[in-house]
């Protein structure tokens, strides 16, 4: 790979990308407000200014400035050279760059940082960027004085309802274009442009128009600053008070890498951040799977229940054992859930194994709509994985025809949601005799109608192994602690062996996954794993 | 030197001297078009056009040749040739003569142009407040479209040729020419990044060249004499400053205007022999000499190039108002030729007043996609404004050269220079008024008028 250096340190790169891409790739970041990896470049914001040595055979560019004499009130000529974006000059081979260590870029850096804040309102204290702001940490990194102008700074339309989910604040605006050109190149919606001139720009939506669809949260995500901001997560939260697990969405096949960011002081998840993975979601995540992170609360199964009223964990097993204890094991069926991690199936499977039912099948998320951005219209985050733990398991319209046709009696079902639900479908599943339910959401026809219903965690309190679309086996981190009574899937499923004799030999979840993996696991590490 | 000539403006002032009929009496109209497309070829036109030394008219002053010479034949893709007839820089009225009195001249040059840059199709961007001109173009096309010149075979040469005129988007960036070409392809009117140049993608991202209206015009005439004696009309033909262009002038001159000269005109000559001297025979005092964007000169100004190898060391010791108005030559003593167009500032004219009047233009203009121009352009302005309205402080006034310092060469385009090089113009060369201004020892007109202290230049 080709190299060119960066105030001394050699940096790859791959021909044709641009020196800030590189220094990218290498951890190093060079200060920049509009260039975002995963949109074009247009070097409007100027943060990312570099000196660049010219080659042997160039003579230097050199602008004509100049210094005031203080001693004498005169001013004399002085030259700086031309410096140039980082994110617009592509990487040339032996090239030699110089960023933090030349001078002139530091009194640029500083001085479009002076820019930037010229006619800023600097209302950090109620701004929801604050704590997460390019522009404050930049006026620490590269500027660190008092803003110079003393005067009434420009005013601008603020609190601009975009659409039904974000809302634009012209005057934070340092129009880097990012959100225009993420509708443009990425979400395909060209529906944000900017208008007037000058130091009066504003960005606008297309008229007739909202700043609606799948991708909206994305602005907010692109933009440095506070100038975007969702009605969800507006005036809800500081972020600093706010700790990020590495989690995967659980909204759909895809398997988008987030951050889920949570408060644990009162044990709430407060929203999902994209987090970078060029093989899954690059840099993006869909409005639906953004929103997915309520979920966390929303619609759990916090308490055991039996016959559809609360017990305690302890009366909600005696009672599994009542129902399964002297059951045939060839009446028994165990349904796994395409929406619960690895491990809560594998121990699923483990206790099939153990009562010797090899009755298996596997239900999730009905199928929804899709695009050919991100959305995925298999709504089960684990489908993949269920199927490649299980090749046999069969789909949940043959479970249904088991029960019909009496082969199946008794079921233990990881999850409540089925597919795409048939009339008589609850009629089916009240032949049964027994129906046990271990599940975070009460979200689907298992858990309406369960003798008994364990609760699970959801995705947010366990860590959980999650196989994509694409067959990339992906890590979600814990966040929350658990919720209620809720416990880990697979410790709930130990419980019921237990109370059936049987022991599955896990205590925690490492053993799960050295169980089903051994050493293949470390080898097999997702980048989200990394 | 003053040589006025009239191979520009020959149809100037005489009877419908816009129509194709005196055109082809008076200029040999389309006789050289005629010439170069049925004998030339391609490369030929292009070699011939480098030896006219014609210097960019826009501004920049770039050897037109050469620029024609960057294009390179698209595999797929067509060439355009795009002239920026956005005339729009403060102090600048010269395309809008030739457009309006010799429009022939300009399609002539198209069609010249367009063949030897393999182009079939030449866009004139005007500026849209330019009614006359405008309909002159067009009934001009309409006049070459009838005789058969513009269309499928022209000079029953097989090579179609079109020119269109389009109105412009009504911002002074649209000058700059790749916010042209974005104005042209209805985007909004912001400079792109360069690379890649129009040559490699311009119009639509074909290869285009961006040619200004008078560079343009000047071709038939050029290509009629001959290239090498066009370019040998100029006094500084030896600096490759060849041929003849317009000169103006306006501000405190008794007579404004412009004229066809040979290059090399002295600013004296521009502002004594043709302008009629200063209004109200005042001392001159400043000049900018070629457009709003071009640091200001002051009148006792003396060329330093004590260095015999510099081409200004003819001029060593001499006034600025002796060296020839050239783009290497105005360079050489700090400022630019510009589009060539000076505005004279007579004695007792306020040069607080007169960049507070500039910076209000660039504030207005900027189009505020980069952020050193976008942001510091308004703080140039707050702090003139200050300043002049004898609210200003000392601290404030040590920040203006600062901003403008870190305004030039920061930005996409050159309108940041083209901001920041007026204001360090006129704070290098007039600090102590600024001075005076801010301890209160001057104070701003009440008449609202560019000019102070003295009110004899009404009616003058």
């Amino acid at each position: 790979m080709p190299t060119f250096k960066l105030d001394g340190r050699e940096i790859p790169f791959e021909p044709g990308e641009s020196i800030i891409k590189a220094a990218w790739r290498q951890g190093i970041e060079i200060p920049h407000y509009c260039w975002h990896p995963g949109l074009s470049a247009p070097a409007n914001c100027r943060m990312c200014l570099v000196e660049i040595k010219p080659a042997p055979n160039q003579r230097p560019v050199m602008l004509d400035i100049v210094e005031l004499d203080r001693a004498t009130g005169e001013y004399k000529p002085v030259q700086k050279p031309k410096l140039m974006p980082a994110c617009q000059m592509p990487a040339v081979e032996g090239q030699e760059v110089f960023s933090d260590s030349s001078q002139h870029v530091k009194e640029a850096r500083s001085h479009v940082q002076e820019f930037l804040l010229l006619n800023h309102p600097v209302d950090c204290p109620i701004c929801d960027q604050a704590g997460e702001c390019k522009l404050q940490d930049y006026w620490l990194e590269h500027q660190g004085t008092q803003k110079r102008m003393r005067d009434e700074p420009i005013h601008k339309p603020k609190g601009v309802v975009f659409g039904p989910t974000i809302v634009y604040d012209g005057e934070r605006c340092v129009m880097c274009t990012r959100c225009i050109r993420f509708m443009e190149e990425v979400a395909k919606d060209p529906v944000l442009e900017m208008r007037e001139r000058g130091n009066l720009n504003e960005i606008f939506v297309a008229e007739g128009r909202k700043l609606d669809g799948n991708y909206t949260f994305m602005v907010e995500h692109v933009c440095p600053v506070g100038a975007l901001t969702t009605q969800d997560f507006r005036f809800k939260a500081r972020v600093w008070f706010l700790r990020s697990a590495k989690s995967v969405c659980q909204g759909c096949a895809t398997g988008c890498n987030a951050y889920l960011d949570y408060d644990p002081r009162y044990n709430k998840a407060h929203r999902y951040r994209p987090r970078d993975n060029e093989a899954v979601n690059k840099f993006w995540m869909c409005d639906p799977g953004m929103l997915s992170y309520k979920r966390a609360h929303e619609g759990r199964i916090t308490e055991a229940r039996v016959g559809q009223k609360s017990r305690a964990t302890k009366e909600a097993l005696a009672e599994v054992k009542k129902l399964l204890g002297d059951v045939a094991p060839e009446h028994v069926a165990f349904v796994l859930g395409a929406q619960a991690s690895l491990e809560d199936n594998w121990s699923l499977l483990a206790l099939a194994s153990k009562m010797g039912s090899s009755r298996l099948y596997w239900t999730g998320a009905p199928a929804g709509a899709s695009d050919d951005i991100l959305i995925s219209a298999d709504k089960s985050s684990n489908q993949k994985g269920v199927l490649a733990l299980a090749p046999n398991a069969k789909p949940y319209s043959v479970l249904l025809d088991d029960v019909r046709g009496g082969v199946v009696t008794h079921v233990v079902a990881l999850g409540s949601a089925t597919p795409a639900a048939g009339a008589d479908d609850a009629s089916t599943l009240g032949m049964l005799r027994a129906l046990v339910a271990i599940a975070a959401h009460d979200d689907g026809a298992l858990t309406a109608i369960a003798h008994v219903v364990l609760p699970a965690c959801s995705w947010a309190e366990a860590p959980g192994t999650y196989v994509n679309k694409d067959g990339l086996r992906q890590l979600s981190d814990k966040a929350l602690e658990p919720i209620g009574a809720s416990k880990p899937g697979w410790e709930q499923v130990a419980a019921v062996a237990k109370q059936l004799g049987h022991d599955l030999g896990i205590k925690r979840v490492k053993e799960i996954r050295a169980a089903w993996l051994g050493t293949e696991a470390a080898a097999h590490a997702s980048p989200a794993e990394q | 030197m003053l040589k006025r000539t009239d191979y520009l403006t020959k149809t100037y002032g005489k009877p419908e001297g816009w129509t194709l009929g005196v055109y082809e009496r008076e200029c040999h109209g389309y006789q050289t078009a005629r010439r170069v497309l049925s004998t030339m070829k391609k490369d030929d036109v292009v070699n011939e056009a480098k030896k006219a030394n014609i210097r960019g008219r826009g501004g920049a002053g770039f050897p037109m040749g050469v620029k024609w010479s960057f294009m390179r034949p698209h595999p797929t893709k067509p060439a355009y040739l795009v002239i920026n007839a956005d005339e729009g820089e403060p102090g600048t009225h010269k395309d809008r003569t030739i457009m309006e009195l010799n429009p022939h001249s300009v399609i002539e040059g198209c069609m010249i142009g367009c063949y030897g840059i393999g182009a079939h199709v030449a866009y004139i961007y005007v500026r849209d407040e330019l009614h006359l001109s405008k309909a002159r173009l067009w009934a001009a096309i309409a006049e070459a479209k009838a005789k058969g010149y513009l269309g499928a075979r022209p000079f029953g040469v097989d090579y179609p040729l079109d020119v269109v005129v389009h109105t412009g988007g009504g911002a002074y960036i649209c000058g700059e020419e790749t916010s042209l070409l974005n104005s042209l392809e209805g985007r909004r009117g912001e400079p792109r990044l360069k690379p890649p140049f129009p040559a490699q993608a311009g119009a639509f991202g074909c290869p285009t060249t961006v040619n200004n209206l008078e560079t343009i015009a000047a071709v038939p005439s050029a290509f009629h004499m001959g290239c090498e004696a066009f370019s040998k009309l100029s006094a500084i033909h030896h600096l490759n400053d060849g041929g003849v262009r317009l000169f103006g002038v306006n501000g405190h001159v008794k007579n404004p205007g412009v004229w066809e000269c040979a290059v090399g005109l002295t600013l004296r000559e521009l502002i004594y022999d043709l302008g009629g001297g200063v209004l109200g025979d005042k001392p001159l005092f400043a000049i900018i000499p070629g457009g709003s964007s071009t640091p200001v000169l002051r009148a006792d100004e003396l060329v330093h190039a004590p260095d015999e190898k510099s081409p200004l060391h003819p001029w060593h010791g001499q006034s600025v108002l002796d060296v020839p108005l050239g783009v290497d030559t105005f360079r050489g003593i700090g400022t630019m030729l510009g589009t060539c167009c000076a505005t004279v500032l007579a004695e007792g004219t306020c040069p607080v007043a007169a960049m507070h009047n500039l910076m209000q233009f660039y504030r207005h203009e900027s189009c505020g996609q980069c952020t050193p121009c976008r942001e510091g352009s308004g703080w140039l302005l707050r702090i003139t404004e200050k300043i002049l309205d004898g609210r200003g402080t000392m601290e404030e006034l040590d920040q203006l050269h600062d901003i403008a310092n870190n305004i030039m060469g920061n930005t996409i385009c050159a309108f940041g220079e083209g901001t920041a090089m007026p204001a360090l113009g006129f704070l290098k060369k007039f600090r102590r008024e600024f001075e005076a201004y801010v301890r209160g020892e001057k104070k701003k007109s009440t008449d609202g008028r560019l000019t102070v202290d003295h009110h004899d230049f009404v009616g003058g």
